[in-house]
């Protein structure tokens, strides 16, 4: 990753004499700062600020610039967000503008009040508001003795104009990171009056692509940061000469457009890969399993036969008893009741009966099942099998209710078998007919299973009604119409209304009869009905063969779900971790020459080059002479391909074949520092500033009609 | 403040020795100052008409009109233009038909297979593309 640089402290403050000039480029990207009269500014920094918590003191700092993001984690930054105070390219948050001020001045070294006369930059036709809060703001809190306000394209073209790119009339065309402007220049100076400026600049390049692979990767969103944007933005984007053809390249021409496509592979780690498990394995395996097995069942054994134990145990006793109660007589036999916790004779004698049998279950169950059944049936219906006129009334009612859980019992058995070997019928056949042919089956199979599903679909839609459509209805209008139209959603509504309708007077005879709360089940969207269940099963029964038997199937089921969810539910692979960017690598910058992509109704560079000579309401000669020395400077006119898409669309804009001539300024980025530097550099300079008299005495009218003049 | 903190300087410090009034005192704690600044417009919008003669340039003046030009119409996920668009237009720059427009999400497209994915989309995805154009629809 980058890494961030901060500026160093200077030690060279009290060096300058106090009539040297301070150059302050402030950008809405960078600051920077430097001495009058150097070729490189000392500080520059990015004209951000963040004031997040210092967690361990808890207190709220204020952190200037780029920061290191290691050092960010001893700072809470969930209430700060990153500002800048300018919004397009005018300061109006000024105090976020004197931190950085207090950070740029410091990084110059000043320690002392900061007594050198001040040459700062603004934009075109910077409003005055602006410029009074300013000249305020140096005035008062950094004892600055003199202020000049200067236009950075001004002094990139006054610089280069030096150099000899430009001539003295000529077109500055300026990419800068919030807007773009076309200045043209007469006899060396600006002409405000036909500047033009768009709202469009790299901050919107920078967010356009940020937003566009958020959209298109969502798992990663986290990993695109600004700043990383800014970089791939920086590293990969470029202009494309004629922008429809590049996207025709994209889409038809697979190979060039693979060419022009960059990868971004982000750190993937594969989940470890289970290999097969070899023979040894596998053998290890089961034999670790039948011994595991193995215990199990002694554990399970040991458990039983104490049990049994305990059970015999408790038997004898209770029989004990029993003895002890049948040989003696009444008062002693109360007081071995009342001594063992047992009621009466019955309750011991029940008490037994239940030992008894438990002690037989267990025992039981080491001998197999089919015993146990035996057993309890015999013992739960004793009953039964005894004839009617020895019993008593109420032993004749036991009988009956004996009978009745007999038959219901054998007849559920029954039935399980009858199924069951119906099931096994039924496997066969099918077994068979798949053996004769199994193409023939497995196209029957599936047939079957699309009827099926069709049937359950529609069904499901039916009640339903476009459930899951009616989620994305979000914008349109018309929610919960869908809801109204089916037949069976009407009717249900219609028994809603009825059944909330109060009547009012007279008794409210609802529920007295039991058909009457089979309504609610009508009423309710999730109704089963019955006729759906064997339905179900089959397709159930269906589904599982088919999968069994046929490698291409995918449930259906399966397939509708993932509808309404986001796409890619299937488990990550190193694919979606490589980020893609092809088309948006010329398709961002686009942004500067067609600002109605991300829907600001501007126009284009290329348009506002026509615009600016358009009310300069000149004749054609000086027109003719502006184009010539066309200066393309600004840090957004980096990329590469701007200059011939330039020419070629301002070539649309001029008589056929009239001259054109496009030049980069010889640093882009740091020519208007540069530029000021030499501007202030010059003896001109100190007529051009105004001070805190000059500001005390006129106050904002002084800046209504403010402009420097520019000279070489 | 931990000791890399103190050496990279990050900390802008509480008082400075160039300043006749520190910020501490100028904006007091406590106090949410996030709504004193007003935004640009307001502030242009507030401006002193009288000072701004129509004849000279001031900000607002200067800014550039709408494109003469007809806007081109782009898918909104894939960027595209049009389908059919063979060599001779795009020579010419014409644009073509513009692209179609799903009337439920008002989202563009160029493709039959690109509309079904828009169709998939959950609700947040699309107003994220919209905004993108700028079309989202804002509820206030």
């Amino acid at each position: 990753m980058s890494s961030v640089t901060r500026p160093r402290r200077e030690a060279d403050f009290a060096r300058f004499p106090s009539s040297t000039p301070i150059v302050i480029d402030n950008g809405a990207s960078t600051f920077r700062i430097g001495w009058a009269g150097e070729t490189e500014p000392r500080a520059a920094f990015r004209n951000v600020v963040q004031r997040p918590r210092h967690r361990s003191t808890g207190e709220t700092v204020s952190i200037v610039g780029d920061t290191d993001p290691a050092l960010m984690k001893y700072f809470d930054c969930t209430r700060s967000a990153v500002r800048s105070p300018f919004d397009d390219d005018v300061v109006y948050q000024f105090e976020y503008m004197e931190y950085i001020l207090d950070y740029g001045f410091d990084r110059l070294g000043a320690n002392s009040e900061v007594g050198h006369p001040i040459l700062m930059t603004e934009c075109e036709c910077n409003p005055s508001f602006s410029r009074a809060r300013m000249a305020e703001l140096l005035f008062e809190t950094y004892g600055v003795p003199s202020i000049a306000f200067g236009i950075d394209n001004a002094f990139s073209y006054k610089y280069n104009q030096k150099l000899g790119n430009c001539g003295e009339d000529g077109l500055a065309i300026s990419c800068e990171h919030g807007t773009c402007h076309v200045v043209p220049f007469l006899k060396g100076q600006p002409v405000l009056g036909a500047c033009c400026r768009t709202n469009v600049g790299g901050f919107h390049i920078t967010d356009f692509l940020r937003q566009l692979l958020s959209l298109k990767y969502p798992y990663h969103t986290a990993n695109f940061t600004w700043e990383k944007a800014e970089e791939l933005k920086k590293e990969h984007c470029y202009i494309a000469l004629d922008y429809m053809s590049e996207l025709q390249i994209f889409k038809n021409n697979k190979e060039e457009a693979e060419e022009k496509t960059r990868y971004w592979q982000l750190p993937w780690v594969p989940p470890p890969k289970e290999e097969p498990p070899s023979e040894e394995e596998l053998a290890r395996k089961a034999a670790l399993k039948e011994k595991a097995g193995q215990r199990l069942r002694e554990m399970a054994a040991a458990k039983r036969s104490q049990k049994i134990v305990e059970l015999e145990k408790q038997l004898s006793y209770l029989e004990e008893l029993m003895d002890q109660l049948d040989e003696a007589d009444e008062s002693e036999a109360t007081a071995i009741l009342s001594r063992s916790g047992y009621l009466s004779q019955q309750e011991i004698k029940s008490a037994i009966s239940k030992a008894t049998q438990s002690l037989r279950k267990a025992k039981g169950e080491t001998n197999g099942n089919e015993e146990k059944a035996e057993v309890s049936a015999a013992d739960k219906y004793p009953l039964v099998s005894v004839p009617d006129e020895e019993l008593t009334p109420d032993q004749l009612k036991e009988k009956k209710k004996q009978i009745l859980l007999k038959t219901t019992t054998e007849g559920k058995l029954r039935a399980k078998q009858k199924r069951a070997e119906e099931e096994a019928l039924r496997e066969k056949l099918e077994e068979q007919r798949r053996a004769e042919n199994p193409e023939l089956y497995l196209e029957e199979l599936r047939a079957r299973y699309s009827e099926l599903s069709e049937k359950f679909e529609q069904r499901k839609r039916q009640k339903v009604n476009g459930g899951q459509t009616n989620g994305n209805h979000g914008s349109s209008g018309g929610v919960g119409r869908g809801e109204r139209l089916n037949a069976a959603q009407k009717e249900r509504m219609r028994l809603l209304a009825s059944a909330a309708f109060d009547r009012g007077k007279g008794e409210d005879t609802f529920g007295m009869r039991d058909e009457d709360w089979l309504v609610y089940n009508k009423m309710s969207k999730d109704n089963d009905d019955d006729g759906n269940d064997d339905d179900e099963s089959e397709l159930v029964r269906i589904a599982s063969k088919l999968q069994e038997i046929d490698p291409t199937f995918v449930s259906k089921s399966e397939a509708v779900q993932l509808t309404p969810e986001p796409p890619k539910v299937r488990p990550l692979t190193a694919e979606d971790y490589r980020i893609a960017i092809g088309i948006e690598r010329f398709r961002c910058p686009e942004v500067l020459f067609q600002p109605g992509m991300i829907g600001i109704d501007q126009a284009g560079i290329d348009e506002m080059v026509s615009i600016s000579l358009r009310r300069l309401m000149e004749d054609e000669s000086v027109k003719q002479r502006l184009c010539q020395s066309i200066l393309v400077t600004g840090g957004s006119s980096l990329f590469p391909g701007m200059i011939p898409r330039l020419e070629s669309g301002i070539r649309q804009y001029r008589p056929y074949r009239s001259p054109l001539k496009l030049v980069r300024a010889a640093d882009p980025i740091i020519d208007a520092w540069r530029g000021a530097a030499a501007f202030a550099a010059s003896s001109k300079f100190a007529k051009q500033t105004f001070s805190l008299a000059d500001y005390r005495e006129h106050g904002e009218n002084l800046f209504h009609r403010y402009n420097i003049v520019y000279s070489l | 403040m931990e000791p890399e903190v103190v050496r990279a300087e990050m900390v802008l410090a509480p008082t400075l020795p160039f300043k006749k009034v520190q910020t501490a005192d100028k904006y007091p704690k406590g106090q949410s100052r996030g709504r004193q600044w007003k935004h640009l417009r307001h502030l242009l919008q507030a401006a002193d008409a009288s000072s701004m003669p129509p004849d000279r340039p001031n900000y607002l003046n200067i800014q550039s009109s709408p494109s003469i030009y007809p806007p081109k119409r782009y898918c909104d996920v894939t960027g595209f233009e049009d389908i059919k668009a063979d060599s001779y237009a795009s020579e010419l720059n014409i644009s073509m038909q513009a692209p179609y427009v799903d009337p439920r999400t008002k989202l563009r497209y160029a493709d039959p297979e690109v509309f079904k994915q828009i169709r998939m989309l959950p609700d947040e995805y699309v107003q994220r593309y919209l905004a993108l154009r700028n079309a989202a629809v804002i509820l206030r």
